[in-house]
């Protein structure tokens, strides 16, 4: 209960401390009607867009009544509407008995779903979203049919987050795409989406998806809540609306969830999750997230649970890594000297005796080189990108230690970590390690492993104290649940994964039915007799 | 008070991590030699008969922390007074474990390093875990007592692996008769660490099912007994009684021991880490109920405002209570076991128990509509 | 303001890797990583401290750093003080680095000091949290301490090494040393029942040759580092050395015998077969008869027969129990020697004091106060089973073959 209860309590702040109207809200402030003068509905539409170039009307007549098509060149399907243009609004046949614009709704069905639009308002948001406006003289509607048609990337193997088996697919920057693809994965008359636009300029598209009865409508009605209250010219990408709506701003943590992988997002739904989809992003944000979830790949449904359970615990191994790496070197070999093995203590010494710089200084240098590597690495073209880590492997790994400036030691455990970073599924996670790390080493300086256990102590309690849309972060390991580790540390085979996480879904929790577990008939005859069956 | 709400299984593990805190460091029960288990589990037994006055008086006022319901039961201004002794014993054995664990640092690993670097870093990161609420430190108690199980097994492996345990080092059980035990019983097991669960008085009300608070607690003090225990009795079959004695910190010469393999060889620094987990827990309780409980007593809204001078006393404090361990540690066994432990843990509760148990037979009928409305409270 | 006091302590913290620069903080090239230490009387003061460092560049081997292995890998450094903190304070005049004593691995003590008693230097070591509690004691026989610490090994590039993997190898094959860590050491000397041993190690062949690396070049070192005994104390000083079968005896009752080898005579003729174990457990009880201590030592052994040097049929099982009766024997009466050796010396090296104050708190208290005297004169009997497990991979001997 505690956890509604904070979270009505923000929810309240947020209220006060907003009460901006929104631009996306269905009723808007200046309701302008349709001219019946078609003149000069064309000369507003051209006034209003200042003349742009990509905006084409081509004009017709019907009996005496003049009329007009605009559409968004490139938006709509220039092809699609030339070809009826052409074939069937200039050869329209109108014998003049009929009423016009009657005769003009029924040519128009042919093209494809219409609407009429009877304000301004209407009319813009329609054309600009790549609908074609049907305009005569005299009649103070338009029609306003679906031609939406632009250049669309096609549906390709994901880039960011591989994997070995499953599906292939990706999101592509096409929302009606994307939320095909989730449907086909998931054909429940209970699987809902509800729009939205968001951006008071660029006016995006934004779908919420969730399977009503599984996801809690409590969540639902959090996500909506906080979705309207964004107000900002412009939602680029799914990290805009991240940062706008997460309930903790300054972590390094992610408290959201994104994904590029149709199966992926849909086993969330599954779970109870709360997808937003954001037109022009192939990637889709679900919430709530929780820590574990930031470890789970998509391969680990796929294999087997042995597997997939010694992989999960080998991800968290090397998160460690990744995050207290050359802090825990540090720590050894300035502070713990006794921790280590004589012998490698002798033989690190020896490796460090023509070093100039203080293990942190040394170990500074090799990181923040590397992360230089990395980043250049993202930024620089293929063909480039290539020639920069061959380049970085030199200089960070043979020429450095040649010189003297680093120990091999330190090279190892850089590359240590660097490659166990690379092991968490999820990036934004990843870096969160990478950000840590710097403030772990400076602790490790400073106090040794006191201070790199002060550290952990303190990142416990950060992630302790986080929430994700009312749910505690660490979920199901603090406070603890026995019934909700089955996907934790431990995957559990399939047929045990009985129900759904509790914190996140309300209500419809069984997920399998009993007895799932595979019982073959027990094979009594021997090898011999195996062929006749 | 907070507004806050933890699950019996959360107050299980934070008793726990609070009992097992410093008592595992330092050489509990050493007076009685190879005994100490003996007085350790005599503790237990009389800490968790203490408890049930504790108890008995939670029943009375399930609502309220102890601070509140001494003003009921004493009167407004006795009960005040009452209270803020209270607050003043739990920040002052607060800024106890606070120098144990610091000294602890300084003597085996940071030599050179001052006691107020140390110690000042532990309050800060106390401070940030008190800031986040009660039901954050539930939570990381959660996180930690798996950690410290998982430490405590893999150091049990390891010393039964190296060959170390002598459990010919035990014996001659009670070789001289039960009284040193009894005394060991008296002054320190009793009172140190099992009697300190008058702390839990502050938050048994934190507690979403009140029926819970017996198992939850005493499960949580029995768990927390029965390691203390093992600990003693591995301690003294690898070191012998007389290593056991000499040592400030009989643990940390076990582990020390510890040589597997020729690689596995000193793993002191992983006794460090327990430590700091266990250190955490005891001064960031104590710290806890003595800021809610001032908070309580001065009719603050809002305990946060005093989370961090709280903080700064107590780290002040630790610096300044005594000149060098010595001195600490004979305070620790000579003045505070008699003059602070036993009237806080055990006097002052037995006559607010007797006091509490008159006021509520007088007031019988009043008391019983009280419970159903409390009921119907908790219930709703 | 929480928020504020919160960065306050984040603007603090960020400077302390910057501060805290002169506190706990080393540098593994500031270290002088001392492996052995050496302690002889002193002339002018009253010890003399020799320390072993080692010199990582010379010992590791690959390109890193230092130029690869081409030195002496240690380096011995001496200086004198009254007690062991001050000598080790007055060496640092002559090294550069901070003395460190973590990866110490040995102590040694000279036979002139071992005799005054080590109750003066113990405790430093005990104390300092930085020394190992697993580090050895062993007595310098017949040499100074710091010869024994400067001495170099052919096989092992830390001479350290050598010795503390001798004692152990000639514990696991020979049975003639032990172990003896600086905590047991202590804890036989403050225990009334029992006293303390330590093992002995002398440099055989040329002293003079030890600590040059000229020695190293020859295939058969002149100055050659080995064990050699077990040394007695009592009350805290030196009493005498056990040598030989004797000192495996000790080994023996301490029930530390993981290996050796027992030879027995057969027809006549001598030594002809020689046993090892395989398995042995000893068992020491206490009985208290007529208000007197007895110690029962039991041994059950097990073992397999390594060498048949004479005609005998070991695939009779007869034959086979009647070398069990010998071995057994043979072992009892080493057993037996052993016993009245220490004795002899009055000095309670096995524990048997303990294990009487374990059995009868009471009887202790009263026998305690001249345990040692009554140690002279304590009742041991011995018993051995010996059981042969197998004879190898041949059956009889080819002395058989031979033969006819």
């Amino acid at each position: 209960m505690s956890i509604w209860s904070t979270m009505l309590k923000n929810k309240q702040k947020k209220r006060k401390n907003d009460n901006v109207r929104q631009h996306n809200d269905p009723q808007k402030p200046e309701e302008q009607p349709i001219q019946r003068n078609y003149e000069d509905n064309v000369s507003r539409i051209k006034g209003e867009l200042g003349n742009s170039t990509d905006l084409l009307f081509r004009e017709y007549q019907i009996g005496d009544h003049k009329g007009t098509i605009v559409y968004v060149d490139g938006l709509a399907n220039g092809q699609l509407i030339n070809d009826f243009f052409n074939e069937t609004l200039l050869n329209s046949g109108f014998n003049g008995n009929q009423d016009p614009f009657q005769f003009l709704i029924e040519k128009a069905a042919g093209l494809g779903n219409f609407q009429f639009a009877t304000e301004w308002n209407q009319v813009f948001d329609s054309f600009l979203s790549g609908n074609t406006l049907f305009f005569l003289d005299g009649y103070n509607q338009a029609i306003n049919v679906e031609t939406k048609g632009w250049d669309k990337r096609s549906i390709s193997e994901p880039s960011t987050q591989l994997s070995i088996g499953g599906p292939k697919d990706s999101f592509t920057e096409t929302i009606r795409t994307n939320t095909a693809l989730i449907r086909r994965r998931i054909k429940s008359p209970n699987l809902w989406l509800e729009s939205m636009k968001l951006g008071t300029v660029a006016q995006t598209d934004i779908a919420i998806m969730y399977i009503k009865g599984i996801a809690n409508e409590k969540i639902i009605g959090e996500v909506k809540e906080r979705l309207n209250q964004i107000n900002i010219d412009a939602v680029m990408a799914e990290g805009y609306i991240e940062q706008l709506f997460e309930d903790q701003t300054w972590t390094p943590f992610p408290t959201t969830h994104h994904s590029e992988r149709p199966d992926v997002i849909a086993s969330h739904l599954l779970e109870g999750r709360i997808a937003i989809l954001v037109d022009g992003t192939p990637f889709v944000i679900t919430v709530p997230a929780i820590f574990a979830q930031f470890f789970q790949a998509p391969d680990d449904y796929y294999a087997r649970f042995d597997i997939s359970t010694s992989l999960r615990i080998l991800r968290i191994l090397a998160f460690l890594i990744a995050l207290m790496g050359p802090a825990l070197y540090i720590a050894a070999t300035t502070f713990h000297q006794e921790m280590i093995p004589t012998t490698l203590a002798i033989a690190i010494a020896s490796q460090r005796e023509n070093v100039p710089f203080p293990a942190f200084i040394e170990a500074l240098i090799m990181e923040v080189t590397f992360e230089i590597l990395r980043e250049a690495g993202l930024r620089l073209p293929r063909a480039v990108g290539q020639a920069v880590s061959i380049v970085g492997a030199l200089v960070i790994g043979q020429a450095a230690v040649q010189a003297g400036i680093v120990s091999p030691i330190m090279v190892i455990v850089v590359s240590i970590t660097a490659i166990a970073n690379f092991s968490t599924p999820t990036f934004m996670m990843a870096i969160a390690a990478r950000l840590i790390r710097f403030a772990m080493m400076a602790l490790a300086t400073f106090l040794g492993l006191y201070g790199i256990v002060l550290g952990l102590m303190f990142m416990s309690i950060h992630l302790c104290a986080l929430r994700s849309f009312g749910i505690p972060y660490m979920m199901p390991i603090a406070p603890f649940n026995a019934q909700n580790q089955q996907d934790i540390f431990i995957r559990y085979p399939i047929w045990a994964m009985k129900y759904r996480p509790k914190f996140i879904s309300k209500g419809n929790l069984v997920r399998a039915g009993d007895n799932q577990k595979p019982m073959p008939p027990k094979q009594e005859d021997s090898q011999d007799s195996k062929g006749e069956s | 008070m907070e507004n806050a709400k933890i699950k019996a299984s959360q107050m299980f593990v934070l008793v726990v991590l609070f009992e097992m805190g410093s008592s595992i460091l330092v050489g509990l029960g050493g007076s009685a030699r190879q005994d100490a288990w003996i007085s350790i589990l005599l503790g237990l037994a009389g800490g968790i008969l203490v408890f049930f006055i504790y108890y008995r008086l939670f029943k009375y006022y399930p609502e309220l922390p102890l601070t509140s319901y001494l003003q009921k039961i004493t009167g407004k201004w006795i009960g005040r007074i009452l209270a803020l002794f209270y607050v003043v014993y739990f920040m002052y054995v607060a800024t106890r474990v606070l120098r144990d664990f610091g000294e602890l640092l300084t003597t085996t690993i940071y030599t050179a390093t001052p006691l107020v670097v140390i110690n000042s870093l532990m309050i800060l990161t106390i401070i940030y875990g008190i800031h986040k609420g009660f039901e954050v430190i539930a939570r990381i108690g959660e996180l930690y007592f798996a950690i410290i199980y998982f430490m405590a097994i893999s150091g049990m492996i390891l010393v039964t692996g190296s060959g170390l345990i002598h459990f010919e080092n035990i014996r001659p059980m009670l070789e001289n008769g039960m009284k040193p035990v009894l005394r060991t019983f008296l002054k320190e097991t009793l009172v140190f660490p099992f009697g300190e669960m008058i702390v839990f008085t502050m938050l048994l009300p934190y507690l979403n099912n009140p029926k819970k608070v017996k198992i939850a607690c005493i499960g949580g003090m029995g768990l927390a007994g029965i390691n203390i225990a093992i600990t003693a009795i591995v301690n003294v079959a690898v070191l012998g009684p007389d290593l056991f004695v000499r040592s400030n910190f009989p643990l940390l010469t076990t582990i020390g021991k510890i040589q597997l393999a020729n690689f596995i060889e000193r793993l002191d620094v992983f006794f460090m880490l327990y430590l700091v987990i266990g250190g955490f827990f005891k001064i960031t309780i104590f710290y806890y109920a003595a800021v809610i409980g001032a908070a309580d007593l001065f009719k603050l809204k809002s305990h946060q405002k005093l989370n961090f001078p709280i903080g700064f006393v107590i780290l002040l404090a630790s610096l300044m209570i005594a000149s060098n361990f010595a001195e600490h540690i004979e305070e620790g066994l000579n003045v505070v076991t008699i003059y602070l432990s036993w009237p806080f843990q055990i006097i002052i509760p037995l006559f607010l128990l007797v006091i509490a148990f008159f006021r509520n037979r007088k007031k019988q009928p009043k008391q019983q509509s009280n419970q159903q409305h409390n009921q119907q409270s908790s219930q709703s | 303001m929480m928020r504020k006091t919160m960065m306050i302590f984040l603007l603090i913290g960020l400077f302390m890797p910057i501060l805290s620069a002169c506190w706990n903080q080393k540098e593994l090239t500031d270290l002088a990583f001392v492996m052995a230490m050496g302690i002889d009387k002193g002339e002018n003061r009253r010890f003399q401290v020799s320390f072993q460092i080692v010199i990582p560049g010379n010992v590791a081997s690959g390109q890193g750093g230092g130029g690869g292995g081409h030195g002496l890998p240690i380096a011995v450094y001496t200086s004198s003080g009254d007690t062991i903190t001050e000598a080790a304070r007055r060496a640092t005049q002559k090294i550069s680095r901070r003395l460190y004593y973590a990866h110490t691995n040995l102590i040694a003590v000279s036979e002139e000091v071992a005799k005054d008693g080590l109750l003066d230097i113990l405790d430093a070591l005990d104390r300092d949290p930085e020394f190992r509690t697993t580090t050895e004691i062993v007595v310098a026989r017949k040499t100074s301490a710091e010869k024994l610490v400067s001495a170099l090994a052919n096989l092992d590039k830390l001479p350290v090494n050598k010795v503390t993997k001798e004692i152990e190898s000639t514990e696991a094959l020979l049975g003639e040393n032990m172990r003896v860590n600086i905590d047991e050491f202590i804890n036989g000397l403050i225990s009334h029942g029992r006293e303390p041993i330590t093992n002995g190690y002398k440099i055989s062949g040329n002293q003079n040759m030890s600590g040059k690396s000229d020695d190293l070049k020859n295939t058969r070192s002149e100055a050659v580092l080995s064990s050699s005994g077990l040394a007695i104390f009592r009350n805290g000083k030196l009493e005498g050395w056990i040598d030989r079968e004797k000192a495996r005896g000790v080994v023996w009752i301490m029930d530390k015998v993981k290996s050796t080898s027992i030879n027995i005579d057969w027809n006549g003729k001598k030594n002809a077969i020689t046993m090892a174990p395989i398995r042995s457990k000893t068992k020491v009880a206490v009985n208290i008869k007529q208000g007197k201590p007895v110690v029962n030592v039991a041994i059950e052994f097990e073992g397999w027969i390594s060498e048949a040097n004479t005609t005998v049929d070991l695939t009779d099982p007869k034959v086979i129990e009647k070398i069990d009766k010998s071995v057994a024997n043979e072992i009892e009466k080493q057993i037996q020697s052993t016993i009245t050796e220490v004795q002899k010396k009055k000095s309670d090296i096995f524990g048997f004091g303990e294990r009487i104050h374990r059995k009868n708190p009471k009887l202790w208290k009263k026998i305690k106060g001249n345990w040692n005297e009554r140690f002279a004169e304590l009742e041991v009997n011995v018993k051995v089973d010996s059981f042969t497990r197998r004879e190898g991979i041949r059956t009889k001997p080819f002395w058989y073959d031979i033969n006819q």
